[in-house]
């Protein structure tokens, strides 16, 4: 209970950190995706199944907040959850910061988040795929990785 | 995935944006790194030509300006304006809104649009008590009713994806060149009629079509603007359904 309410803390106060605070360090108009650092953290320590949950969840706010059509954010963190999921060590769910497990299923499930998001996202619109995929599809995940690997340089320096 | 038209979606888009609006008001003093690294940059261009002193009396008389134009285009419309900081602005994945300091208690409803001295910003998309979200035309939903004001031309503006609005379904024979400026349709049962979109800054001919790709830059810089107004219009409930029972009809025959 204590773990799970935890959670919800963290994911709130991410919620509002990337919906308001974020943006002071976008890159043109790329930012960090600190919610779905978020569900990788609660997939890597509480498993597939508490990650996706995490993911929808977490989507469907986003999805309101945006004032967009709902389904599409909580679509794409439900998968980011369930494949940072694979990356589950029962015996090694403690570590998870500073390690190369961390750094990778962030690369792996934040890239598949963009592409999905993306992919129904700019259906019926006059915006450019392949342009969109990689300056904001590849520029998000980038950036989230680059903020994932600070507690793993943290831990070797 | 449903549309966000629902009452209960309504009242918890309302709750967010209410949470949203204070926390992004109590963050909003805070400044971009990268955008103050912009700004710096700029700021050394004008002290090769200015002086410290007039550069700071030149930023004050510029403010100054800015708020009598803000004022000046207050008085000169004829169309009842509220005036509102935008106090957060969020870009994530591309979902481009801005969230206004004025709700509900300020007359804001939903759809409204929203305005500055240069052009058309955008629309309100949801309202809550003291804050309102407004989606801007940098946004892939956004679609505009559109007149090139030399040759009457009608169409529809939508975003590309960039820093640029395109013009759609204009054909190749049409009147159409750099530098046209584009206002809102009077057909827009959203858009007061004649407000500035934008300026053609591109024509190109699609081989193989039978349409154009009209480029249009934006008169409103969405990266700086701060202030906006917001047309308070009224209510036009009874020609969208009339011209909704209309389509309707017409799909049954």
């Amino acid at each position: 209970m204590k773990t799970f309410l935890r959670n919800i803390l963290w994911g709130v106060a991410l919620i509002a950190l990337q919906t308001t605070a974020m943006r002071l360090i976008s890159i043109e108009g790329i930012m960090p995706d600190v919610v779905a650092l978020w569900i990788v953290v609660v997939a890597l320590r509480e498993g597939q199944i508490a990650g996706t949950v995490a993911g929808f969840v977490s989507g469907l706010i986003l999805d309101v907040i945006s004032g967009d059509f709902l389904g599409i954010g909580a679509l794409a963190k439900t998968v980011c959850g369930f494949l940072a999921g694979y990356f589950y060590d029962e015996f090694k769910s403690s570590e998870v910061f500073g390690t190369y497990r961390f750094f990778f299923a962030v690369i792996f499930s934040s890239l598949a988040h963009n592409i999905i998001f993306f992919v129904v996202y700019l259906q019926g619109t006059e915006i450019e795929f392949a342009r969109t995929i990689i300056q904001f599809g590849i520029g998000t995940t980038a950036y989230t990785s680059a903020v994932s690997i600070v507690p793993l340089l943290w831990k070797r320096t | 995935m449903t549309q966000n038209n629902n009452k209960q979606i309504r009242a918890l888009q309302s709750f967010a944006i209410a949470f949203i609006g204070y926390t992004q008001d109590a963050f909003s003093f805070l400044p971009n790194p990268f955008a103050l690294e912009r700004q710096r940059n700029t700021l050394q261009e004008l002290n090769v030509s200015l002086s410290e002193e007039v550069s700071f009396l030149r930023s004050a008389a510029l403010e100054n300006l800015h708020l009598r134009t803000m004022l000046a285009f207050r008085e000169r419309s004829n169309r009842t304006l509220v005036a509102a900081d935008i106090v957060g602005k969020n870009i994530h994945l591309m979902r481009n809104t801005i969230t206004l300091n004025i709700g509900k208690e300020n007359g804001i409803k939903q759809n409204m649009p929203i305005i500055t001295e240069t052009g058309l910003v955008g629309r309100i998309i949801a309202v809550s008590d003291n804050y309102s979200l407004g989606q801007i035309l940098l946004h892939r939903e956004s679609r505009v009713s559109a007149t090139v004001e030399r040759s009457r031309v009608n169409g529809i503006v939508a975003w590309n994806g960039g820093l640029q609005l395109v013009l759609k379904n204009i054909v190749k024979s049409v009147d159409i060149k750099p530098g046209d400026r584009i206002v809102t349709s009077p057909f827009s049962s959203l858009y007061p009629r004649n407000i500035e979109i934008g300026i053609v800054s591109s024509v190109y001919h699609v081989p193989e079509t039978i349409f154009q790709e009209v480029g249009i830059t934006p008169s409103v810089d969405f990266a700086t603007v701060e202030r906006v107004f917001v047309i308070i219009s009224k209510d036009d409930s009874e020609r969208n359904a009339f011209e909704q029972t209309n389509a309707a009809n017409r799909q049954d025959q």
